[in-house]
């Protein structure tokens, strides 16, 4: 194989897979023409590039050159050099539960419902996460509160169903369903990812700082 | 003195003392798998410690060093939703300097509703586990003559 | 210690049972482990001959017995569904004889999500996140073809501004792709260190998308009509940044692998297909390009403003392993050249189309006009409606054409929609390409073929 890398006329002289070796010079040439010997490449087409297409350089000189590498295995000590200099490199891997990886404001992770400063829940039961919803992970009922007020009574999202595309955020007109910036919500077991109300309501509870602070952040955008 | 190599050995000794002796030190580094030395920035309701120093690369700039009472059962989720952004690299401001945040804690009114951070509970007895929040809408029957029913609550 | 045990056993056996009368208990994270009386059940012999055992399985081995006749035929294996080297849920047959490949045949349909049925069934806008599963790897890609067929079928036209973040957005993942692919190449070939340095490089391409639409791999981030969301303040500062350096990894990439003879020799004369084959097989992108068809769907029928940037479309010359390794190389090199121009001239103004019809209004709007919020009702509860026609729309995608067919009747959800994936018609290719191959040479035809399962699968 090297040696035909080094002394072959041109350089398309490769073993092909079923081990004779076959002679390809132009490739619009169907297997029937082989072996003819004009010469094509590299053809000039204004806006591409070719790859591989140059005929190796003959020279004397260029000749030793390939014979050398091949017998002193310069490309092999390259290879080699370059990874051994990785070694010394820092190392770009990070200590997780101590340092943590860049997030942006536009994090898309675990869901909560917010509430107003006055601690009313901001979700009004006008459904246009449950419609939006492509995976239908979400699922509301509504009921007029005593106070006269429209609210949910269920507002469940099931987070093995989600595909956290963020519609329901972007559809909600109020802000109340957000998907905060948490991602570290795993659970052993299925049913602990079946949200119900209440959990999403402890979940804005909880995250309300870095949610509000998030939407600040992004501010500009919105 | 960086040609021979000598400021590493500087920064060893640094972080040697900084971290209050060769016991203390082997002990943070059993824990944490790795000695750094930086700022103190500030610490949250857990008692968690954080650090930065933009000599490491951006990732490692900042970290956390979990409180002792957590030893080796630490957790990712022990990072509060305060100081959240802030060890991702989201803000450069600390809580107290994060006007959003800071008008959250000031406000009396949310701090009627804002619950104290907590940990993922999972595999623990506290886990959430689902309930339905809506009441019965059909009543079954419980074998009982119609008169006799009680009303559902 | 078996007291405790015999307590953890019947805490366990209590709450089993009584998970049994009401699901309403979480497993308290209890597990049981191998302990010593269980172990004990397998110490000492098991079995030992004895004068008894003697008179079973006697074998008279004389030459009196006659050799049987046996049938020879060439061994099948089967390839995948769960090898790692199978890039995903390819269940590959192949017929050995001795060593070499006789015939391959790729089973598929373990991925099969009936993407195109669930889009007869959602809005066009909550057809969106289907896209990025299709081909998980360059998901931004697909998204663009999903919304330029949109586009057609409306008969818009997005502003300059969106038309180039999504160029952007085309290109990095086209680089995140062919890094992928390249580096999985030479990881196959028995190189895995570049496949590090590729990863390394990937999560920081992946952090960018991460700042643009909130999500690493499904962005779901370009919408018909525009995108999502502004860039951020000094994003492009930062792409330019990563973009600068990406460059260096490529050489070291290209300094263990291009030159190496272990590397060309796994490569080069490999997997051969001809133009015309590769023609007929309805090979595209890079596969087709490799065999030295000048065909990129950016430069022939240019779409988003490919038009405006300088680059060249990169033609292979033999149809090899290595003249595909060497393209993608080249051609994540000649994405970088875009990006780069793309960054000089990004156009200031609108990010989506000013329809209000068919974009949603921005929060501000949505909040403070009566307006733009029934405009958001509308479009969030049923979408918009697209006139009816059908419309071919192709886009070149890191791994070839993807093409997708879409008829519209009228209503907000379209009547039928094919996809065109590229990685179906090129795992159709192994076939061909696959005979007369040595068996070890067939997990680089995958690897160089650049299959992703969502994609053949949809």
């Amino acid at each position: 194989m090297s040696l035909a890398k080094i002394f072959s006329v041109s350089s398309r002289v490769r073993a092909s897979g079923a081990s004779s070796l076959v002679v390809r010079h132009a490739q619009y040439s169907t297997p029937a023409q082989e072996g003819k010997t004009e010469k094509v490449y590299p053809p000039t087409a204004p806006g591409f590039k070719y790859v591989n297409a140059e005929d190796p350089n003959m020279t004397m000189k260029a000749l030793t050159d390939r014979a050398a590498q091949t017998l002193f295995w310069t490309e092999l000590a390259r290879g080699f050099a370059v990874t051994l200099a990785h070694i010394f490199k820092e190392p770009a891997t990070i200590n997780y539960p101590f340092e943590k990886g860049p997030l942006s404001p536009r994090f898309r992770g675990e869901h909560a419902l917010r509430r107003y400063p006055s601690g009313e829940e901001r979700c009004i039961a006008c459904k246009l996460c449950e419609a939006i919803c492509p995976a239908q992970a979400i699922t509301i009922e509504a009921e007029e509160r005593k106070d006269g007020s429209r609210r949910t009574t269920r507002y469940d999202i099931d987070m093995t169903k989600c595909i956290y595309c963020g519609f329901c955020q972007e559809a909600c007109p109020v802000d109340a369903i957000v998907e905060g910036p948490n991602f570290e919500f795993s659970t052993e077991t299925h049913e602990e990812l079946l949200y119900n109300k209440e959990k999403l309501l402890s979940n804005g509870d909880k995250w309300e700082s870095e949610i509000a602070s998030n939407i600040r952040a992004d501010h500009l955008y919105r | 003195m960086s040609f021979l190599a000598l400021d590493k050995w500087a920064r060893l000794f640094r972080i040697i003392k900084q971290n209050g002796g060769i016991f203390k030190t082997t002990y943070k580094l059993w824990r944490f798998d790795t000695l750094k030395e930086g700022t103190f920035v500030g610490s949250d309701m857990f008692g968690n410690k954080y650090y930065e120093n933009n000599f490491y690369f951006f990732g490692r700039n900042r970290w956390v060093e979990y409180h002792p009472r957590f030893a080796w059962e630490y957790d990712a989720t022990h990072v509060t939703a305060d100081w959240y952004g802030w060890l991702h690299n989201k803000t450069d401001n600390r809580p107290c300097e994060d006007c959003a945040k800071y008008y959250m804690n000031c406000n009396e009114y949310v701090n009627n509703w804002l619950m104290p951070f907590s940990e993922n509970l999972t595999g623990t007895e506290k886990a959430y586990y689902p309930w339905s929040t809506v009441n019965h809408h059909i009543c079954v029957w419980d074998g009982c003559a119609m008169c006799n029913r009680q009303p559902k609550k | 210690m078996l007291h405790i045990n015999r307590n953890c056993n019947f805490v366990c056996k209590s709450v089993k049972q009584f998970r049994q009368l009401s699901i309403h208990v979480p497993l308290c994270g209890h597990r049981w482990y191998p302990d010593k009386e269980y172990l004990r059940q397998f110490f000492g012999s098991v079995m030992y001959p004895t004068p008894e055992t003697d008179k079973y399985f006697r074998i008279i081995y004389s030459s009196q017995i006659r050799p049987v006749e046996r049938k020879l035929k060439n061994m099948w294996i089967n390839f995948g569904p769960q090898h790692p080297a199978a890039h995903g849920v390819l269940r590959l047959i192949l017929e050995l004889d001795g060593e070499t490949v006789v015939r391959a045949d790729p089973h598929i349909g373990f991925l099969h999500r009936a993407t195109e049925k669930l889009m007869e069934y959602k809005h066009y806008n909550q057809s969106l996140p289907f896209m990025d599963r299709l081909d998980y790897v360059s998901t931004l890609a697909n998204e663009q073809g999903f919304c330029i067929a949109v586009e057609k079928l409306l008969n818009i036209e997005v502003p300059p501004r969106a038309k180039a973040i999504r160029v952007l957005c085309a290109e990095l993942i086209r680089i995140a792709n062919h890094m992928l692919n390249v580096s999985g190449t030479i990881l196959d070939a028995g190189g895995i260190t570049p496949f590090f340095w590729m990863c390394e490089e990937r999560e920081k391409l992946y952090e960018m998308f991460e700042r643009l639409c909130g999500a690493r791999v499904h962005c779901c981030y370009l919408r018909p009509g525009g995108v999502a969301q502004d860039i951020p303040i000094g994003y492009l500062d930062d792409v330019y940044e990563l973009i600068h350096k990406l460059g260096l990894r490529f050489d070291e990439t290209e300094d263990i692998a291009t030159t190496n003879r272990l590397f060309y020799a796994r490569c080069a004369g490999i997997g051969i297909v001809s133009a015309h084959d590769a023609m007929s097989l309805g090979f595209t992108g890079p596969m087709l390009r490799a065999t030295g068809v000048k065909w990129d769907i950016r430069i022939c029928h240019p779409y988003d403003g490919y038009d405006l940037y300088d680059f060249e479309g990169v033609v292979g010359t033999f149809g090899d392993i290595y003249d595909r390794y060497l393209l993608r190389l080249e051609e994540a090199r000649q994405s970088f050249r875009i990006i780069n121009q793309v960054i000089d001239t990004m156009p200031e103004g609108e990010f989506k189309t000013d329809d209000s019809k068919v974009c949603m209004p921005s929060r501000k709007e949505m909040k403070t006009s009566m307006e733009s919020l029934i405009h958001h009702f509308k479009l969030c509860s049923e979408g918009y409606p697209v006139p009816p026609g059908f419309t071919y729309t192709a886009i070149e995608a890191p791994k070839g054409e993807l093409g997708v067919y879409m008829v519209a009747d009228g209503t907000s959800k379209p009547y039928r929609v094919h996809l065109r994936p590229c990685s179906y018609t090129h795992i159709l290719g192994m076939s061909v390409m696959g005979p007369r191959l040595m068996l070890a040479d067939i997990t680089m035809l995958i690897a160089s073929i650049d299959v992703v399962f969502g994609d053949v699968d949809r």
